[in-house]
This record gives C-alpha cells, sequence and structure tokens, in this order.
C-alpha cells in the first residue's frame, strides 16, 4: 500500500469515525437500539384537489392517554392555515383556505403504544357520572339504531341475563355477532342490513355490535385508530367500547379482542367523525404510513434535536416516514459494497457481476435466505432451461435478452400467485425484485456453462451464493440498519476502509491456492 | 505459504493491477489493444506480420454474407474483434463444396451467421458492446510443434514489460481444450527459457506435467521455432502500443514464421505457474535498469539490446 493511499485512507476512516465518536460520547447517542418495543412514527399525508373555493379539510389527530404517548408533532400546511381544535371529544386537526389545484398537507407524530389489558371492575352501584354516561351511550343515533325492530327482536331470542349483569350481557352479544354475523369486505356498513342479512363489513359489523349493545342497555361507543405493523402501511381501523361499571373497555367483533387492546393499536378518535373529511374540495385522498423506531422516545428525541446546532441539521430523523424507510434500506448498501470488495480483492472469488449478489440478497432481504435462495433458485433454473430451448432460434442478443426478461417476469409472476394465501402473504409486495438482474444472471451462466463448462457456471453460481448468504444477514441486522441510519457518518469511514482495500497489492487468498506449487522449492530442483 | 510465494515473488492478481496494468498503461491506449482490427492495423504499418484479413461484418446483414464469400476458402477463423479470453472464436474448414465443417461435424450455413451476429451484438465483447465479426486466415501449427498440439494450433505468449521481454510460455492445445490454447479450458503452458527458446516446465491448470497427455511426446526441453524473431516481434509490437505490460500472443506459423495473433492489456498470471518463476525479481530488474518510468524508454535501446536484456534478466532471476 502506498503511503499516499494509506494516508487518504486513515483520513476518511478518521473523519467518519471521529464525527461517530463524538456523536457517541459528546452527545450521548445510543450505540444499540433499545431493547423494548419503540415508538412509531407515523405520517399522514392528505392531498386535496380545489377548484379556487374556500374549503377545508379535517382529520382526527391522536390524544395522548395512559396509554398512548404522542410526541413530536410536526405538520406542514401547504398555504393552508393550520389549527387543532376539540371536537365531539376527538382532536380534530383543520387546514382551511382557498383552495387551489393541489395542496398537500403532511401531519407527522411519533406514538409510544402497547398491548392494553383492561382489569374490569367489580359490580357496583352505579354512580352520577356513570348514569350520564348510561344516557348518553345507550341512545340511538342514525348510525346506530338501538331501538329499531329487529334489534329488540333479536336481544329477545337471544334472552339476555339479568339487566345489572352487564358482563354477562356485553359477553352474549359479543358472542352472538362474533359468530352469527359473517364479514364480507365490499358489504355495506349499515348495522341494520347487516343483521338482517348476517353479514355485513368490518365497519357494520362492528356498528351492529354496538348498535345491539346499546339496545341491551349497555352503553357503547365507537373508537376509530389506526393497527400499525411492522414493515406495512397502517390500517384503519375501528372498534368498540363499552362501559362497564365506570370503567371504558375496548372490543372488537372483527379483530376479536375482548377487554383488552392488542399491541400497535393506536386511538384517533371516538364517535362518526371518518379519520379525514373534507368539504369544498373536488377530491380528497389520504394515506397513512408508520415506521418502527428501536428507541426509547428521550434516546429520539436527543438524536432529533442534539445541542449542537449542525447535528441537529444532519439528523436523518427528521425526514417525511417514507424517505426515511429508504435510506434505512440504502444505507446498508455501503455494508455490502465493502463486503464484496473484501471478498473480490482479499479473498478473490469469482462471482457472476460485481454487485449483482449484494443486490440479490437486498432484494431478499424480507425473507429468510434459504427461503429466497429457493425462490431465486427456481426462477434461475427455469430461466435457464428457456435459455437454452431460445437457443434453438437464433435470435439476435438484444430481443433474446427482452424475451428472457419476459420469461423471468412470468415466472415471478406466476410464483406470486402461487404463493397467495400460503405460507408467503406478502411475497413480493413493495420488493423490487431484481427483475433484470436476474435476467443478466441468467444469461451469464448460460453463456458460461457453453464456454467454459457447466461445472465452472455451478462453481461461480456456489460463489455468488455463498456472498449472498454473508450479506443477507447483514442487511436483515436490525443493529446493523440501526447503526448506518443514526450514524450515516460511518458511510465515510467505510470509504476509508475501501481505500485501503483499493491500495492492497497483496496477495488474495486466492493466489495462494493457485500458485501453492510454486510455494515450495520444486523436488531436486535448483535453490532459488 | 506466504513466505513461499514472496520468496518466489509471485506477482498476485492485486499487484498485477494496481502496479502493472493500472499504472504503466493508459487507459487511453487500452482500445489499441482491446480491438483486433486496431492491433492488425498498427501491426501491418509497422510491418510486423499479422493473421491476414480474409472479411469482417459490422452488420447484421453483412453478417448474412459471409458463407458466400467464404465459400471457396480452405479453412479461417471467425472471431470477434474485442474479445476476451478467447471466448467467440470458431476454427471453420470449408468442405470444398461450398459447405463448412467445424472440427468433425458439418456447421451449417445459418449456424455461421447466427454465431457472426452474435459477435456482432456484443456477445463475447469485452463490455457487451457493439463489436465486429473478423475472419482470418487459419494459421498452419509449425511441423516442430505438431505432435504437440492435439487439434489446433499452439501459441506462444511474452510478456513485455517497458518494452523488454521478461517471461514467455507456449500454449498446446489438448484434446480437452478441444484445440483451443487457453489455459483455463485445458490447454498445457511450456514456460519457456528466453535465452536458449527451449521450453523448461509445463502444467495442465496447475498441475506439473511432463508429457502431452494425448500424444505422450516429452514438453520438456522442445526448442520453439524461431524464438529469436519470436521475442523480437513481440517488443515491436509492444513498442507500437506505447504500453507498458503487455501479453503479447503470437503464433509461429508453418510457412509465415511468426505472427502476432493479438496483444492483451491484462495477461494472466498462470505463466508464472507454467515458468515455476515469479515475474516480480524480473519487472524489478528492469526497473533498476531503465530507472524511473518515463514515456521515451523504448527509443534509448535498440529492439535486439532490449532483448537480450530480457534473456539476461531472465537467466538471472531463474538461476
Amino acid at each position: 500500500m502506498s503511503r499516499s493511499v494509506f494516508v487518504t485512507g486513515l483520513l476518511f476512516l478518521a473523519a467518519g469515525l471521529g464525527l461517530f465518536a463524538a456523536k457517541v460520547g459528546v452527545y450521548e447517542v445510543p450505540l444499540v437500539p433499545t431493547d423494548t418495543p419503540g415508538p412509531w412514527q407515523v405520517e399522514l399525508r392528505i392531498h386535496v384537489r380545489g377548484d379556487g373555493k374556500r374549503g377545508s379539510v379535517r382529520a382526527l389527530l391522536p390524544a395522548g392517554s395512559q396509554q398512548q404517548l404522542v410526541f413530536d408533532e410536526r405538520s406542514s400546511s401547504d398555504r393552508l392555515n393550520f389549527s387543532i381544535r376539540e371536537h365531539g371529544g376527538n382532536r380534530v386537526g383543520v387546514w382551511t383556505g382557498w383552495l387551489e389545484d393541489i395542496h398537500e398537507v403532511v401531519y407527522q407524530f411519533r406514538i409510544q403504544t402497547g398491548a392494553l389489558e383492561v382489569e374490569i371492575p367489580e359490580q357496583a352501584e352505579p354512580s352520577p357520572p356513570t348514569r350520564a354516561i348510561r344516557k348518553r351511550y345507550t341512545q340511538p343515533t342514525s348510525e346506530l339504531p338501538s331501538t329499531a325492530a329487529d334489534v329488540k327482536v333479536v336481544l329477545e331470542e337471544l334472552d339476555l341475563p339479568a339487566p345489572e349483569d352487564l358482563l354477562a350481557r356485553v359477553r352474549k352479544v359479543f358472542a352472538f355477532v362474533v359468530h352469527e354475523i359473517d364479514e364480507v369486505n365490499g358489504a355495506g356498513s349499515d348495522a341494520l342490513l347487516t343483521l338482517a342479512r348476517r353479514e355485513g363489513s368490518v365497519e357494520g359489523k362492528e356498528r351492529l355490535l354496538i348498535t345491539l349493545l346499546r339496545g341491551a342497555g349497555v352503553p357503547a361507543r365507537v373508537v376509530r385508530g389506526l393497527e400499525l405493523r411492522d414493515g406495512a402501511v397502517p390500517e384503519p381501523r375501528i372498534w368498540a367500547e363499552v362501559n362497564l361499571y365506570g370503567a371504558w373497555v375496548p372490543l372488537s367483533a372483527v379483530q376479536d379482542f375482548f377487554a383488552r387492546r392488542p399491541a400497535g393499536f393506536v386511538e384517533m378518535g371516538r364517535g362518526e367523525q371518518p379519520l379525514v373529511e373534507a368539504t369544498g374540495v373536488r377530491a380528497v385522498g389520504h394515506r397513512y404510513l408508520a415506521l418502527r423506531e428501536p428507541l426509547r422516545p428521550d434516546e429520539i428525541a436527543s438524536l432529533l434535536a442534539p445541542d449542537n446546532p449542525i447535528l441537529a441539521r444532519l439528523s436523518l430523523y427528521r425526514l417525511p416516514v417514507d424517505t426515511q424507510a429508504a435510506l434505512r434500506v440504502l444505507l446498508l448498501l455501503p455494508l455490502g459494497a465493502l463486503t464484496v470488495a473484501l471478498f473480490r480483492n482479499v479473498i478473490g472469488i469469482p462471482t457472476y457481476g460485481t454487485f449483482m449478489p449484494v443486490l440479490i440478497a437486498l432484494s431478499l432481504r424480507e425473507f429468510s435466505l434459504p427461503l429466497g435462495l429457493v425462490l431465486v433458485g427456481v426462477v434461475t433454473l427455469l430461466a435457464v432451461l428457456a435459455r437454452i430451448g431460445l437457443e434453438r432460434l437464433r435470435l439476435l442478443m438484444v430481443p433474446r435478452l427482452s424475451i428472457l426478461l419476459c420469461v423471468v417476469v412470468l415466472f415471478v409472476t406466476s410464483l406470486a400467485l402461487l404463493a397467495e394465501g400460503s405460507v408467503l402473504p406478502d411475497f413480493f409486495a413493495g420488493v423490487v425484485f431484481p427483475i433484470v438482474i436476474l435476467t443478466m444472471l441468467v444469461e451469464r451462466i448460460y453463456i458460461t456453462a457453453a464456454e467454459e463448462g457447466l461445472q465452472e457456471a455451478l462453481a461461480r453460481g456456489l460463489w455468488s451464493v455463498s456472498v449472498a448468504a454473508v450479506v443477507h444477514p447483514l442487511l436483515r441486522n436490525p443493529n446493523a440498519s440501526y447503526l448506518m441510519f443514526s450514524f450515516p457518518e460511518l458511510v465515510v469511514a467505510i470509504i476509508g476502509l475501501l481505500v485501503w482495500i483499493g491500495g492492497y497489492t497483496g496477495y488474495r487468498l486466492a493466489d495462494l491456492v493457485r500458485f501453492r506449487a510454486l510455494a515450495t522449492p520444486p523436488v531436486g530442483g535448483s535453490p532459488d | 505459504m506466504l513466505s513461499g510465494l514472496r520468496r518466489r515473488g509471485v506477482l498476485g492478481i492485486n499487484r498485477r493491477n494496481a502496479r502493472y496494468t493500472l499504472a504503466v498503461n493508459d487507459r487511453a491506449r487500452f482500445p489499441l489493444v482491446d480491438d483486433k482490427l486496431e492491433t492488425k492495423r498498427l501491426c501491418i504499418e509497422a510491418e510486423i506480420p499479422v493473421p491476414r484479413l480474409l472479411a469482417e461484418a459490422r452488420l447484421h446483414v453483412e453478417a448474412r454474407g459471409l458463407p458466400g464469400a467464404l465459400r471457396n476458402v480452405e479453412s479461417f477463423v471467425l472471431k470477434p474483434a474485442r474479445g476476451a479470453m478467447g471466448n467467440g472464436i470458431l476454427v471453420i474448414r470449408g468442405d470444398g463444396k461450398g459447405g463448412f465443417i467445424r472440427g468433425d461435424r458439418p456447421l451449417p450455413v445459418e449456424d455461421l451467421v447466427y454465431h457472426a451476429s452474435g459477435i456482432i451484438s456484443g456477445l463475447y465483447s469485452l463490455a457487451g458492446h457493439q463489436d465486429i465479426a473478423l475472419v482470418e486466415e487459419c494459421l498452419q501449427t509449425h511441423l516442430l510443434l505438431v505432435p504437440l498440439s492435439a487439434g489446433g494450433v499452439p501459441d506462444v505468449r511474452v510478456i513485455v514489460y517497458r518494452g523488454i521481454p521478461v517471461m514467455a510460455m507456449t500454449r498446446l492445445p489438448t484434446e480437452r481444450s478441444g484445440g483451443r490454447a487457453n489455459l483455463h479450458q485445458g490447454a498445457i503452458g511450456a514456460g519457456i527459457d528466453l535465452a536458449s527458446g527451449r521450453t523448461l516446465f509445463a502444467v495442465n491448470k496447475t498441475r506439473p506435467i511432463v508429457r502431452h497427455p494425448d500424444s505422450d511426446q516429452s514438453l520438456i526441453d522442445v526448442p520453439i521455432p524461431e524464438f529469436e524473431r519470436v521475442l523480437e516481434i513481440a517488443v515491436r509490437a509492444t513498442d507500437c502500443t506505447g504500453l507498458g505490460y503487455i501479453g503479447a500472443d503470437m503464433v509461429v506459423d508453418a510457412v509465415r514464421g511468426p505472427v502476432i495473433l493479438e496483444l492483451n492489456a491484462r495477461p494472466g498470471l498462470a505463466i508464472q505457474l507454467a515458468n515455476r518463476a515469479g515475474l516480480r525479481p524480473r519487472l524489478d530488474a528492469v526497473d533498476r535498469a531503465l530507472g524511473a518510468p518515463d514515456s521515451d524508454w523504448q527509443r534509448a535501446l535498440s529492439v535486439a539490446e532490449r532483448v537480450a536484456m530480457g534473456q539476461a534478466f531472465s537467466s538471472r532471476s531463474s538461476a
């Protein structure tokens, strides 16, 4: 290694590690993610299209409670006025103004939430407040027609226990809705229709549950919220709450929970107000995104707003959720590239394409390695067979490669069809499957097999697989992901290491194997 | 093992790339050797013998014209202008009736066109770019080497560093290599003593070997015909390119003597196994003799002087 290479590498390494050490030492950014399930970062993005009139957009915002800690709320209003109002016991974000063309409003928050178990209090004499609650939440409304004739008929058929035993009544009604009402996508959300047809949408089923409970004299209300899931977009949810002897108890006939709320459920509001609505607009659309953070809220706070203003500006935790998700993957790539450089230039093993193993490993990030490799292996094998058949037609290269690409797309599509409803639920969802890379891989395997023999083609394939196998756990490792995302300066340090590897002119491990005959003096030969 | 390799001065891939192919070979000059047509033009200008060009096809329509143009040719080689490692090369004979034979099987006319089209599409070219299909005359194995070559023409490779030949080997086709002179396909590599022009040692893949597996002829101490001229041509061809680290591939033709097949700016390292010697002592000796690299090294000494220098360095380092 030359002096200039050594010094250049050292400079990069020192710069990267120096900033890293300062953040760890001085600003006490944690080095590894915290064990406890961290808070979620949730983002609501609303697009409204107006035609020059005044209008407004309203969205339910989460309220802090004992069950959920809400912090770091931010919004961008895109030329509209933003205010937070109290409406029907809910926190509502309101954006108002003249709506011209398309406005994009964003509302972000972080929320710490966990599974919730509710202890049902002992049966007690109704106190004045519970009497008020009882009055308010047993009344019929247009959405919850608890005094309708059909409701009464069903309640009579159910032969409910005595009115004092609220819990037993709730259980009976709950069991009826869970077992007797089918859940059908796209069916109506009207409580009475759901009851008459014995089937309804998710919303219809929960509404029916609440209607029946109110009819049975149990205070019940609608709760709206989100279910946050790892690696998927948040799902809007609706569930019910009943008031038992003064305590609100969550339950859901669709999600099938009772007196508890699973982890990941976030309460956004109560009552009939939808998550997002707008008036005076031509069209409105919205989507939620969520990302789990492996840190405690106080640690996030130190990453979000470190004392040092420069560090504060450099914090990636301020970026929009989808950008963050993309960067978390992107920042792992340098680690993969470093591994490839080690394998190629220090060990000296041949692979198909320089970064192909890394890109394959990256695309298999969502799967376990054996499963992922089997999937890629099956597609590749089938496509190589197709390539052998294609050879007979004597087609020119570019159309031939394009056909191969189509074949690979078809195989991947059929795999997705086969996988539907089996053990591979989210098979290709959100995965940019490296179709083009697979196509080039197939062509390379074919050419290598034809020109250098099947043995060489297989050997190179095995080496490629082993590189992918080494990189894959790295790309899946939450600690590695956390480290690279929280300390992007480590990429600079990796550049330093790569400069050193690039300047390494010593033997590769493969050289030692290849020239081993020259390492020992020839038998009976002359001394060197 | 590490110290053993160091003692012998074995050159590894990293060092070859960093210190030699990247350091002394100007990238702008790579096209001169990566494109065989360009190399051929350079050599003809410098009056260095090369195989005669019988036809070339730059377009797919031209590929269709090849069978007609070649129907009366006794034998020829179809190759990509920018190929690497001997990939995509076909040796073809005419059957005297307008048809073609490859090996001992007839080669359908459409197969010939298809192969030429593949070459033009860039299937065998270094970076997959558009390429040119070349048709060259088929060279004849020198009588002295016939017993050592099965079904193909042996070639001679000379490594030339800063204008001085430092190591040489002959690559002898075997039945296993399918008549091809490529070591990784199973051809035999035999190191050549630069001073005497006789083979020193031979390997098949990494295994030492003393007799040709097909003919049972001895592979050791075989004289390479016209070897002095081989070295001279290698040095002159390298001078044309201005590149500092070159593997010159030549064939000693039965009639025309040594001709340049191609030049390689990234020659492989297996030549060290065939010579049972590392390249580094010889490369270092060249650097010591010529001093710091500058651009005028090739003008200072005559070709004959430089051949003599290379011979002296090689005997000193392997003695």
